[in-house]
């Protein structure tokens, strides 16, 4: 598995007078769920496609630092041999569907297409992701005939068939309905108990809080901290950077709740319900739950 | 039955129906290739589908019988005049060779066209050493093409529904169409940025050699095919060479 390292990493878009990315430094370890958040132009996109090499090879534009995923160095690879090692996943799924295939499964076989493995691994791997994404059913649709959230699960089994180390999800349920994101989030947890390393772009907090191990916090192309979400939700100064902290940390904060172990304000519904002695028997009985 | 034939077959239909009666010379063999042609597709259920094409043609191709009658340089034998308008037998003769190869050239190809799911034609092509980003650019049209027409339509509504006139005097339609040009094309453009992306991102542009999760399917039809067609070629070839030696 390989560890991503980021060294002094700066990038300016061309015809763009700021730096989008400024002096970024970082290490992910192999296996981990990690969150970026930060206001819109914070440099969040770019930084996700700084690490599959969009950025500098499809982009161009000015480029200092260096990205490491394993010993593969990023701004000096392929974009095609960098996808074997790190997947992404965009905003939209409507234009990430190829155009070219007339159904979900072949669809997801495009990549592996070009990839050029053999037909049996292929219908392998593509039975493996679609069911771990639970879109198996409709293998034989066509890709523009499904939900929002259907095709951008059919875009993660994509990039999962291809067997990355590092799955970067920028945005995945932007544009979804709160089901479609459901759908997704599910899905981004079970790769994450298979031990892939995930990076994720989200706004909505609650879900960085619950899933992520450690939380980027970017703003203006600096990276201003990378630690636990307690400790970056308990800053005092989210407000400066455009960023509300999940409804549980805010409501505690304004109760003076701390962990006392850790001295953090909670940031999930778990750990709020359990500092405040919540206890299961108060459900309502008619509760299905 | 026509329809599950392995594409690279009809390719195979398609070359020999053209070069045999080449090869053998006579007017009789291009005739009954387009016959065998036919015969294809009313199997296949496709025959209607070829008349606007044939119509078409057959306007082109009636004027060439007129001009080659009436001008073509080696005529001197009169078939019939209509008026002071004379027409002659070897220009027509002429003019009925170029007709059988063009209707021929048509029929064969009709074949492959009108019997083949285009994805899988495509595929063909691939296969056959077509690169891949061509291939990408012809099949992506049967599903990028209607996608933009649906966003177009989404916009048309949206203009529509904060009171623009869309419908009604063709003045009116006209001026409707500009302020669609501008949301359409750059609609169009930024998905096809983030669209190039996404191929990027799956490898499209790898330089390793790509393989196919369709299996392209030969069944037993197409060997009897195959073997048909070649044998039909070395026969004709035989027969060329027959007259040669004479």
């Amino acid at each position: 598995m390989a560890k991503i390292v980021a060294e002094h990493l700066k990038y300016k878009y061309p015809l763009s007078e700021k730096l989008a990315l400024y002096d970024i430094s970082f290490t992910i370890e192999p296996g981990e769920f990690i969150g970026i958040i930060g206001e819109n132009n914070a440099g969040k996109s770019t930084l996700c496609q700084a690490m599959v090499g969009i950025v500098p090879n499809f982009y161009k534009g000015a480029y200092g630092g260096k990205v490491l995923i394993g010993d593969m160095e990023i701004a000096k690879s392929n974009i095609s041999d960098i996808c074997k090692k790190v997947g992404i996943v965009f905003q939209n799924p409507f234009n990430q569907v190829t155009g070219c295939k007339l159904t979900v499964y072949e669809e997801v076989a495009f990549g592996l297409e070009n990839m050029g493995l053999p037909r049996s691994e292929m219908i392998d791997r593509i039975d493996y992701s679609l069911k771990l994404l639970d879109i198996y059913k409709y293998k034989d649709r066509n890709p523009f005939d499904l939900s929002g959230g259907q095709m951008q699960r059919m875009a993660i089994a994509s990039i999962i068939a291809m067997r990355p180390e590092v799955i970067i999800l920028d945005e995945p349920t932007s544009q979804l309905d709160p089901q479609g994101s459901e759908e997704v989030f599910r899905a981004v947890q079970n790769l994450s108990r298979e031990g892939i390393t995930i990076i994720m772009v989200e706004h909505k907090m609650e879900k960085i809080a619950e899933y992520s191990d450690r939380v980027m916090l970017l703003h203006e192309g600096k990276l201003i901290a990378f630690e636990t979400p307690e400790k970056i939700f308990s800053r005092d100064d989210l407000d400066c950077y455009g960023v509300t902290a999940p409804a549980y940390t805010r409501i505690c904060k304004s109760l003076g709740i701390k962990n006392k172990k850790t001295g953090f304000y909670p940031v999930t519904l778990e750990e709020t319900k359990s500092l405040i002695g919540f206890s299961e028997k108060e459900r309502c009985p008619y509760d299905q739950n | 039955m026509i329809h599950k034939l392995d594409p690279n077959s009809k390719i195979i239909y398609i070359f020999v129906a053209n070069i045999a009666p080449a090869l053998i010379g006579a007017r009789m063999a291009t005739a009954s290739f387009i016959l065998i042609s036919i015969v294809i597709l009313t199997i296949g259920k496709v025959l209607h589908k070829t008349a606007p094409m044939l119509e078409f043609s057959g306007l082109i191709l009636l004027t060439v019988a007129i001009i080659q009658g009436i001008f073509h340089q080696g005529n001197t034998t009169v078939a019939f005049a209509l008026g002071s308008v004379v027409f002659y037998k070897e220009g027509l003769m002429f003019a009925l060779g170029i007709a059988l190869n063009v209707i021929n050239i048509l029929m064969s190809f009709s074949i492959l066209v009108l019997t083949t799911k285009p994805s899988d034609m495509v595929e063909t092509f691939v296969h056959m050493g077509l690169s891949p980003r061509l291939g990408y650019v012809m099949s992506s049209v049967f599903q990028i093409i209607p996608q933009m027409t649906k966003t177009m339509a989404t916009i048309t509504d949206a203009q529509r529904s904060r009171g623009m006139e869309t419908e009604g005097k063709l003045k009116t339609r006209i001026k409707a169409f500009f302020p669609l040009i501008s949301p359409v094309v750059m609609n169009s453009l930024i998905s096809t940025k983030e669209r190039a992306i996404a191929l990027e991102v799956r490898g499209f542009g790898s330089k390793q050699k790509k393989t196919f999760l369709n299996d392209l399917q030969k069944t037993r039809y197409d060997d009897i095919f195959r073997f048909v067609l070649i044998l039909i070629l070395i026969l004709s070839i035989f027969w060329r060479v027959l007259i040669w030696l004479k």
